[in-house]
């Protein structure tokens, strides 16, 4: 690293006059605020050179007036930064640990999916996000839920979710399924906070215990 | 690399490679250690979760680089009020057992009145101090992990230390 504190000066002489750079310097392109110095080098160079390359390399450097006035100008922000690269950050080794400690969670939990919130990157299990999906469907009225698998859909926070369950047949089942996925969308938005693009049902089973017997009606039937 | 496989003790010591020059950079980017431990926190466990997207064609240390960037600029955006209340400013880092060996009051305010000039900077020209100024980034590596050209990351790095020394005239 290139980082030695350039206030520290060579000891040895500069050669006499060594070879000068023309005026301004050759071919390079000063940045918009640059600063043309009285001895005709320009100030972002100087400063790099003094960053960037050993004192020695170019010997107007060390004798001339203005660009040693030019450095000199940055040497209080070079021995802050210099301290500030010293400070060792406390806490290196709990900060990996907490990562590590993640990381690990993670690996227990299985697939994570994404919550659409891109700007703090939440995620939610997909074992946990499928139970609530199970419940919401389970709230349509004839309809069991059996097994519901959610993944990412592209880039982004998008999920679809696949859904197999046991309808009953009191009703069309296009309608039931219909507001199957209407209940599991509304939960992915409001209960999860999920970005549902799609829900693909498959009836996989009949449920037949359906209007369920009331407790207190041993012969079956609505109320 | 075998930590894009799922192995976290590969990862593991990723993490013991580069947190300490991450949190460097974030604590340059957000000026206050715990906004930079919680950055560089959320860094490493969004680079876990992306690896299998991790192409090699940059170094890991790269596109940790970007990935941390990324996270600071976010936590900027979404930033409390503004940083370092004047009297919490001198406290020195809590009881660490390494720290350093008594630096002069005056070259600790020094260094936090930097720090605050740091702050004051426009994003890009930031970036490009602290990985050049603190990371000692070459050129052409700072290009890469901002996606601009050595030239653009060059000319940053001028208006950078211009703003910084004029920042800084009153500790001459």
């Amino acid at each position: 690293m290139a980082l030695d504190d350039p206030q520290a000066r060579p000891s040895e002489p500069p050669d006499a006059d060594g070879p000068r750079t023309s005026p301004i310097d050759a071919g390079v392109p000063p940045f918009a605020g640059d600063e043309v110095l009285p001895c005709g080098r320009l100030l972002s160079r100087v400063w790099e050179q003094a960053r960037d390359a050993a004192p020695v390399a170019d010997p107007h450097t060390v004798t001339c007036p203005h660009c040693r006035e030019a450095v000199e100008g940055l040497a209080t922000v070079n021995a802050a930064a210099q301290a500030l690269r010293a400070e060792d950050p406390p806490g290196l080794q709990a900060l990996a640990d907490r990562v590590m400690n993640v990381v690990r969670a993670e690996i227990r939990l299985g697939r994570l999916l994404p919550l659409a919130d891109p700007d703090r990157e939440l995620r939610i299990a997909e074992s946990a996000a499928a139970k609530v999906l199970r419940q919401a469907a389970d709230l349509v009225p004839g309809v069991r839920a059996a097994t519901c698998r959610l993944v990412p859909a592209g880039e982004g926070a998008d999920v679809r979710v696949t859904m197999a369950l046991a309808a009953a047949l009191d009703r069309p089942l296009p309608d039931r399924v219909d507001q199957v996925r209407q209940s599991v969308l509304d939960s992915a938005g409001r209960d999860l906070g999920l970005a549902v693009t799609a829900v693909d049902i498959t009836v996989v089973d009949v449920l037949e215990s359906w209007p369920p017997l009331g407790p207190g009606d041993p012969t079956g039937g609505g109320t | 690399m075998r930590a894009a496989e799922g192995d976290e003790d590969s990862f593991a010591v990723l993490v013991q490679r580069h947190n300490r020059s991450l949190l460097a950079l974030a604590r340059g980017m957000l000026g206050n250690p715990q906004d930079a431990e919680e950055a560089v926190q959320d860094a490493f466990v969004s680079a876990w979760r992306r690896l299998p997207e991790y192409r090699h064609s940059a170094e890991f240390s790269t596109w940790m680089y970007r990935i941390t960037i990324n996270r600071c600029l976010t936590m900027r955006r979404r930033r409390r009020p503004p940083p370092l209340p004047l009297d919490t400013v001198a406290e020195p880092a809590t009881g660490d057992a390494r720290s350093q060996p008594a630096r002069s009051a005056e070259q600790d305010a020094a260094t936090e009145a930097l720090s605050r000039a740091l702050a004051e900077l426009d994003a890009g020209q930031r970036i490009c101090w602290i990985l050049r100024e603190l990371q000692g980034l070459p050129y052409n590596e700072i290009a890469h992990v901002t996606r601009t050209s050595e030239q653009t990351v060059r000319g940053r790095l001028f208006r950078a230390r211009r703003s910084l020394q004029e920042a800084m005239g009153p500790w001459r």
